[in-house]
């Protein structure tokens, strides 16, 4: 990429781009680029507000997060420069939401499906608190009331 | 040490363990974005917990947002927007050397954590007064100064489904955690502002503004989720299987 002619802005005008000078080479954005994004934020903004009106029922959700994502995926590339970062700052990010992956996926997998389990397994479950784990009885022994003691 | 220290090679803002600016600009902004993955999954829990309540109590979580006030949080979704694009302006401005308008940038940053605290503190005053509190306060029309019983006011929350004081207890944490958040990052751009108008940074140095624009970034992230998720709930009518 040596020839590559030097169309970007540098920090640190002063020197020649001599990348190995140990001096810090971060790229500078336009104002028109902040600018851009800027209003593109106000945008998908303006989306998501418009489309919380239309009646998506369960979907409501999931497009709202799709947009909100797009939002902060613009805010993480260009604001907070992840294009032109070191790619190591990027795997941080992506490790830190495939986790939030992993903790969402299997919490809402264990508290959507409780009273599935009941009708599959034969176990009683709350379908709220969950307070009769599966594999607790389906016609349970009622609980006699302690005999009044006897005088 | 101290004799080394303003050498051409080693200047004052250079600490004494790295070799290069760039080493040290590179370690800073890595341990920045490991404190960014630590508070993403901080706030994961909330909003994992989110997640749970309104899939159970779907009816109430869209009664619940519907008492919020829309336009308000579409302007404050805007103002921190705009706050974002001021921080990356100050950033811009920083890596040119530009110092009065970087302190003309991190000023507008500031003013708009400001009024998104004072946009914040109505919407809070205004569901104070109508009993929507979080948990065993629900229902209770309070004042929010004295923190007193208002007699007589009406409570909007006697007419809402069951389970809404979920919603608003998790409204309550997460938008106040948030706000939380933009008191510190207030802090933290003041003694930013302070060392860039002392003169401390250049186009050399100019790590500390890029690290905390990071961090502010971050902030606005974590509302544009917020947002659309408390304001902008869909009402799904009971038995409606959308």
């Amino acid at each position: 990429m040596a020839t590559t002619k030097h169309d970007h802005e540098h920090a640190h005008h002063g020197h020649a781009h001599d990348e190995d000078d140990g001096e810090v080479h971060a790229h500078v954005g336009t104002y028109k680029t902040y600018i851009t994004v800027f209003f593109a934020l106000l945008f998908f903004t303006a989306l998501t507000v418009g489309i919380s009106y239309v009646h998506l029922g369960r979907a409501n959700l999931a497009v709202a997060v799709i947009i909100a994502s797009i939002k902060a995926a613009l805010v993480c590339v260009m604001f907070m420069h992840l294009k032109d970062d070191k790619r190591f700052n990027s795997l941080i990010l992506v490790a830190a939401i495939t986790f939030i992956g992993v903790f969402f996926a299997l919490t809402v997998n264990d508290t959507s499906y409780r009273t599935k389990l009941d009708t599959q397994s034969g176990a009683r479950t709350d379908l709220r608190g969950g307070n009769d784990a599966p594999g607790s009885w389906e016609n349970p022994v009622p609980v006699e009331p302690a005999p009044a003691e006897h005088h | 040490m101290s004799a080394s220290t303003d050498s051409h090679d080693h200047p004052k803002w250079l600490q004494h363990h790295f070799d290069t600016p760039e080493q040290q600009f590179d370690a800073a902004k890595l341990g920045m974005w490991i404190f960014l993955a630590q508070e993403l999954l901080f706030f994961s829990g909330l909003f994992v917990a989110y997640a749970v309540f309104r899939n159970w109590y779907p009816e109430a979580f869209a009664a619940g947002s519907h008492e919020l006030n829309r336009p308000m949080g579409a302007a404050n979704t805007t103002v921190l927007l705009f706050s974002s694009l001021t921080a990356a302006l100050a950033v811009r401005s920083s890596q040119l050397g530009k110092k009065d308008e970087t302190s003309g940038w991190i000023g507008a940053t500031i003013l708009c954590a400001c009024i998104f605290l004072v946009v914040k503190y109505f919407e809070y005053h205004a569901k104070f007064e109508h009993g929507l509190l979080p948990g065993s306060f629900y229902g209770t029309p309070r004042d929010m100064l004295s923190f007193q019983k208002l007699e007589g006011h009406h409570s909007v929350a006697s007419e809402l489904p069951p389970h809404t004081h979920v919603f608003f207890s998790l409204y309550f944490v997460m938008t106040g955690v948030h706000a939380i958040h933009i008191i510190v990052g207030i802090g933290i751009w003041l003694w930013i502002l302070k060392r860039n108008l002392r003169g401390d940074f250049s186009t050399r140095y100019f790590t500390p503004v890029d690290t905390t624009a990071l961090y502010w970034h971050l902030v606005d992230l974590v509302w544009i989720y917020l947002f659309p998720m408390m304001y902008l709930i869909d009402y799904v009518p009971p038995g409606h299987k959308g």
